[in-house]
């Protein structure tokens, strides 16, 4: 896709929200990035992002004695513990 | 005993294998399934639900996908369709796509993660966070960015086209950083 404008901050924001993780090696993607380098603002964004999706990575809620014990009795597999 | 062996042997009847495979994944899947079916009961439920599928087809896994894939997918319609069963529950709308950015509110996270947690309160604000996503934007957010699907097994997953998941992952990325905008921007 061509573009025949600068990209925007908001541009930049909504694209850092599609595309992170993914092969950025378009026309479009470079010119994001090269916004990106220069633009303290969508710097931030990015990192923003970044760090909401680390801290779903880390948030871990762990299993219960009472719901092991649970679901081994529903399994049939309490015997086998 | 490696993960093959173990669904080989379960597949040939060994009870105690079963056992294994269940022990090995019942903390991914219930930590997986409280986050996308927003309380302890309901996790607790699809565990049960998504490990007996596991016992009940077994046999026919035939190992192209891997067995976390499957749970994940398994854990994934089983949340949706309680989900839609029960509709009272009211999800924030994500419709207005420009209101989800708004530049004025770019600030500087300074604060990792990793230190929040530490204090304890972060779980809670993830979770109040996640929970007022609508059901389908939650999933395709912890298959796609936290799980580490692709965007085409997050569609294959969720039965939703790959620029469907583009579009609510986009949008539940969005919606989450606004959401813990004040925890990381005050947090230090």
């Amino acid at each position: 896709m061509v573009h025949n404008h600068k990209p925007t901050c908001k541009d930049v924001m909504n694209h850092i929200c599609d595309n992170l993780g993914e092969d950025l090696d378009s026309p479009k993607c470079t010119e994001i990035k090269n916004h990106l380098e220069q633009c303290d603002t969508c710097q931030k964004y990015h990192k923003s992002i970044e760090i909401t999706i680390q801290s779903y990575k880390t948030y871990e809620v762990k299993i219960t004695d009472d719901a092991h014990k649970n679901l081994m009795d529903f399994l049939g597999l309490e015997d086998c513990e | 005993m490696e993960e093959k062996e173990l669904i080989k042997k379960a597949q040939e009847g060994d009870r105690n294998a079963l056992a294994k495979l269940v022990k090995q994944y019942e903390q991914t899947v219930y930590n997986f399934a409280f986050k996308i079916c927003r309380d302890k009961e309901r996790a607790e439920h699809t565990m049960q639900e998504t490990f007996l599928s596991m016992v009940k087809s077994i046999k026919q896994f035939s190992g192209k996908s891997k067995l976390s894939t499957w749970l994940y997918t398994v854990v994934s319609n089983h949340c949706l369709m309680m989900a839609r069963s029960n509709k009272k529950h009211l999800h924030t709308s994500l419709d207005d796509e420009d209101a989800l950015i708004d530049e004025k509110s770019i600030t500087d996270w300074n604060v990792s993660p990793e230190k929040l947690a530490e204090n304890g309160e972060l779980n809670e604000i993830l979770k109040e966070a996640i929970n007022k996503l609508p059901p389908d934007y939650r999933v395709v957010f912890m298959l796609r960015d936290v799980q580490g699907f692709s965007t085409e097994e997050t569609g294959e997953a969720t039965n939703l086209s790959v620029p469907a998941v583009k579009s609510r992952l986009h949008r539940a990325r969005a919606f989450l950083r606004n959401e813990l905008n004040n925890t990381f921007s005050y947090g230090t």
